[in-house]
């Protein structure tokens, strides 16, 4: 069969290229191998969602709820019933996907794919082997888990996220190696179910470099209190196998130590699946780190050939792949368009929830900001996080010194993911404090702490202290909280 | 499927699209012409990709398109001839935005133009897998991604890119720099009404008179386009940059009438019609080398004189459309009965508008012969870039004083017009002299021969 576009993989980049294909009218094919929706889906975004939010509703409910006057008593985990009922909400997600991708008359090839030459892929499949030419072909085929020496995946003792977001019982003890986002994700929920869970971080901090450092020092403390162990500048050396589960050998800052645990989990970062496909052979070319070079059209060196999403770069993040699927889309379909957004926002959901758009103040100074208006407004201040018990963490707020143009905002605290994208719309537009602080936020609720910061940056927030603005200078017009 | 406007010649960014050659309902074959497209000063047929039936036409008569803009849609006929060799089309009709990425306005067009293409057509050429991948790599989308320092809403960015305006290059008249969608509008010039979104863009009129006679209308309104639009809008150029001087003069010609007489007939046995062109053309050539300012250019935005060590003559030549000059290249290093040929040829490609954009390049100095129409003298206009363009009018057999005896002569009337910004009057005069010295001297213009 021949098609105006294939794309290859169904993840969240994939998927939606498909779809703005099939609206522009273009014949288009889609392949994937696994599952509609991909990781992020079946095996990672949704579904670890689903497990953090029932964690976090059992946390709730022993730590919370007593002290509202709700006595609960016992509560009793069905863990198996947990992971039936997030297996549904995947399964009703990627149904949704399918519809949606039939209802804009995409046809839909379940199969693994491999190109033959610069118009033609081969996919295995089921039924057998089928050829697919097409004009244009779109690669989404993402990225998997980094698997470490010692520490090959068999899915029950060694864990990729993927292995631990299916698990039916709850272990009770679990090393988790690496603390970055999907660790701390994953091994937070776990902590909550009541899991005693080990964080094994190489470099000295947890999220490190992805998150503004106060940020940081916000979840630090909550794990502790969630009785988290966290040990930075700590390699693993690797694991044996016992009677009872697994030794994990670990240096801690030099010192060799053995760490017992049920289950290991790896989450030392993701790889581009560049290796896949055929790609080099037909000459496809592919960056040092593994991701498939592309312009600012997601080009590419192959002119028919389009990548998106984690294979084609950083941030591996649905949403940036998404955004890509509908830019390459209307490439495709004629349409002169370029990847040009100002910025990605980045959510994690550790508790309580971080997330961040634009610059940090450390970025900002980089790229030659030397005058930097921050703002930073805590939610002990907002009555609405008083009120649903979950006061710690922040807005921080980073300005142009001069201009006052918002060029960063990062949250930590909750609801801090649905929070950011008035943070991500601000930045787009090339907002200024002042419009942020002068835009009336609703009461009560978290919003307004994103209005405060906005005013904290400019010197007078309302439910914060801050110096009298008539003993001000011009330089003294910035909250460093 | 969309047909779209190839790249009709290098450097070609556009066309105006001149006259539509089907209509919707046609059937078309592969190759068969569906558009004129005129470009710099030639008119090219477009011809089709593919086999097909004309749905709409996107585009109309009198307006530009880019390269790589859709002309039509066409609906496939059949299983069509496009699927059965699918595969020299993606990489070939993609223009080859060569290496030096330094002509934003030739690469802009090139990712629509690969976008859907469907099928090869014959203007395309194969390229290099170098050359694909430097069109390919980062740099080459047009307009460029706006950098992180441009503040402008994602509307407005988009706004940009869709009328091809580059958005860091704006200087934003919002609050703190932010760049506007005026500022945009602004810069897109008139073709913001294409832009789509609200606010056209209207450029205000010339009001009609509304004086009619006592027959009725006495006025007829006609478009400006084609030809007509590209000699007015290089002529208004030229005039507005170049200062402009004209030297006339007089050759007496009596040798060269006989030598042209003596081969005429032999040479049209073989098929040659020897003008006196090729001719004067020698003789500007070798006067030429020896005043390197006449055969130069100036470079207005790099503030640079541009001396050329290779001879191109342009010739004027006027055609039913309008006034075209084609080139004879290379003319130092060809016969006479070669540039004589060649001139035939081109003189009658641009009667046919049949003149490729090649034809019509490159020149360094252009010679208008309007004498063979009529007129003793003109004060032409420079083609620019060039500095200098010569005028040749009619030989006429004149009276003229011989050693103190009046005797017939042929005498033809010679211009010099030149660029006075780099050809100072005297040099004129000194190269005007020089010239004539060669026409009166066929024997001198033998020895400069290579």
């Amino acid at each position: 069969m021949s098609y105006d576009v294939c794309v290859i993989g169904a993840g969240p980049g994939g998927y939606v290229a498909a779809i703005r294909a099939g609206q522009l009218g273009l014949k288009t094919v889609i392949i994937e191998r696994e599952y509609l929706g991909g990781v992020c889906l079946n095996v990672g975004c949704i579904p670890s969602k689903a497990m953090i939010t029932a964690a976090h509703f059992v946390h709730r409910a022993q730590h919370d709820a007593p002290e509202m006057g709700v006595n609960i008593g016992k509560i009793d985990i069905d863990m198996k019933k947990m992971v039936d009922w997030k297996q549904s909400v995947c399964d009703r997600m990627a149904g949704g996907v399918e519809q949606l991708l039939k209802g804009n008359k995409v046809t839909i090839v379940r199969g693994e794919a491999n190109f033959v030459s610069k118009e033609e892929i081969k996919v295995t499949g089921k039924e057998g082997t089928q050829s697919i030419r097409a004009k244009n072909f779109v690669i989404a085929t993402g990225s998997r888990p980094i698997q470490i020496p010692g520490f090959e995946f068999d899915e029950k003792l060694i864990m990729s996220s993927t292995g631990a977001l299916a698990m039916d019982k709850l272990p009770k003890k679990v090393v988790v190696i690496g603390g970055g986002y999907i660790g701390l994700e994953i091994g937070g929920y776990l902590a909550h179910l009541g899991t005693q869970v080990t964080v094994i971080e190489a470099t000295g901090e947890l999220l490190s470099g992805i998150v503004d450092k106060d940020a940081v020092q916000v979840i630090a403390r909550k794990l502790k209190k969630a009785g988290v162990e966290v040990f930075t500048e700590a390699k693993a050396k690797g694991c044996k196998k016992t009677k009872n589960g697994v030794e994990v050998a670990v240096d801690i800052k030099g010192k060799e130590q053995v760490i017992e645990a049920d289950r290991v989990l790896v989450t030392v970062g993701r790889k581009p699946n560049s290796d896949q496909l055929n790609l080099k052979a037909i000459g496809l070319k592919i960056s040092d780190r593994g991701f498939i070079e592309v312009n600012s059209q997601r080009r590419t060196n192959i002119p028919n050939i389009y990548a998106i999403g984690d294979i084609a770069g950083q941030p591996m993040l649905a949403h940036k792949a998404s955004h890509e699927g509908v830019l390459v889309a209307e490439v495709i379909g004629g349409k002169n368009r370029a990847y040009d957004v100002k910025t990605v926002p980045a959510v994690i959901f550790t508790d309580p929830e971080i997330a961040s758009v634009g610059m940090t103040e450390a970025e900002a100074r980089a790229s030659g900001h030397a005058d930097l208006k921050v703002g930073k407004f805590p939610f002990a201040a907002n009555g609405r996080a008083v009120s649903v018990m979950a006061t710690e963490g922040f807005v921080k707020i980073i300005a142009d010194g001069k201009t006052n143009v918002v060029l960063g905002v990062t949250i930590v605290g909750p609801e801090a993911s649905n929070m950011i994208s008035e943070a991500a719309l601000a930045i787009e537009m090339g907002a200024r404090l002042e419009d942020i602080a002068l835009t009336i936020h609703p009461h009560p609720t978290l919003g307004e702490t994103m209005m405060e910061a906005a005013e904290a940056a400019l010197g007078h927030a309302i439910h914060i202290i801050q110096r009298p603005l008539g003993e001000r200078k011009e330089s003294g017009l910035r909250a460093n909280a | 499927m969309d047909i779209k406007l190839p790249e009709i010649g290098e450097g070609v960014t556009e066309g105006e699209l001149v006259k539509w050659l089907v209509k919707p309902g046609d059937t078309v074959k592969v190759d068969q012409p569906i558009a004129e497209v005129m470009t710099d000063k030639a008119t090219v047929e477009i011809p089709s990709p593919q086999n097909g039936k004309v749905v709409a036409l996107k585009a109309e008569e009198g307006k530009n398109i880019q390269v790589g803009g859709v002309l039509l849609t066409l609906e496939a006929s059949g299983a069509g001839a496009a699927p059965e060799k699918p595969a020299p089309a993606p990489q070939t009709a993609k223009p080859a935005p060569a290496p030096q990425a330094a002509k934003p306005a030739s690469q802009a067009p090139a990712p629509q133009a690969y976008a859907g293409a469907s099928g090869t057509n014959g203007q395309t050429r194969p390229q290099t897998e170098a050359a694909r991948f430097a069109g390919a790599s980062a740099g080459d989308v047009y307009p460029p991604a706006a950098s992180s320092k441009v503040l402008a809403t994602p509307s407005t960015r988009r706004l940009a890119r869709e009328m091809n305006v580059d958005i860091n290059n704006l200087k934003g008249s919002g609050l703190a720099g932010r760049v506007t969608r005026e500022d945009v509008m602004g810069a897109g010039g008139g073709s913001a009404a294409s832009a789509g979104g609200g606010m056209d863009y209207v450029p205000r009129q010339a009001p009609v008179m509304g004086y009619t006679g006592p027959t009725g209308a006495v006025e007829e309104r006609v478009p400006m386009r084609g030809i007509r639009k590209k000699v007015a809008e290089k002529m208004q150029l030229s005039k507005q940059i170049i200062p402009h001087f004209t030297l006339m003069d007089e050759a007496e010609v009596t040798e060269l009438v006989k030598v042209r007489t003596s081969v005429k007939e032999k040479m049209a046995a073989q098929g040659i019609k020897v003008t006196y062109l090729p001719f004067v053309m020698k003789a500007l050539i070798a006067t030429a080398r020896e005043f390197p300012m006449v055969n130069a250019s100036i470079d207005d935005a790099a503030q640079e004189i541009v001396y050329k060590q290779y001879f191109n003559i342009g010739f004027a030549a006027d055609t039913p459309q309008g006034l075209v000059v084609p080139v004879i290249k290379n003319a130092d290093r060809k016969s006479i009965a070669q540039i004589s040929r060649e001139i035939v040829e081109l003189s009658e490609k641009a009667r046919a508008g049949k003149l490729a954009p090649d034809d019509l390049k490159g020149a360094t100095m252009t010679i208008t012969n309007i004498g063979s129409v009529g007129g003793t003298y003109a004060t032409p206009i420079i083609n620019h870039p060039e500095v200098m363009i010569f005028g040749m009018y009619k030989i006429s057999e004149r009276p003229v004083f011989k050693n103190g005896e009046l005797v017939a002569a042929n005498v033809m009337n010679v211009t010099c017009t030149a660029d006075h910004r780099l050809i100072d009057g005297a040099v004129a005069a000194r190269f005007l002299t020089a010239v004539i010295a060669r026409l009166e001297n066929p024997g001198m213009l033998m020895m400069d021969l290579t």
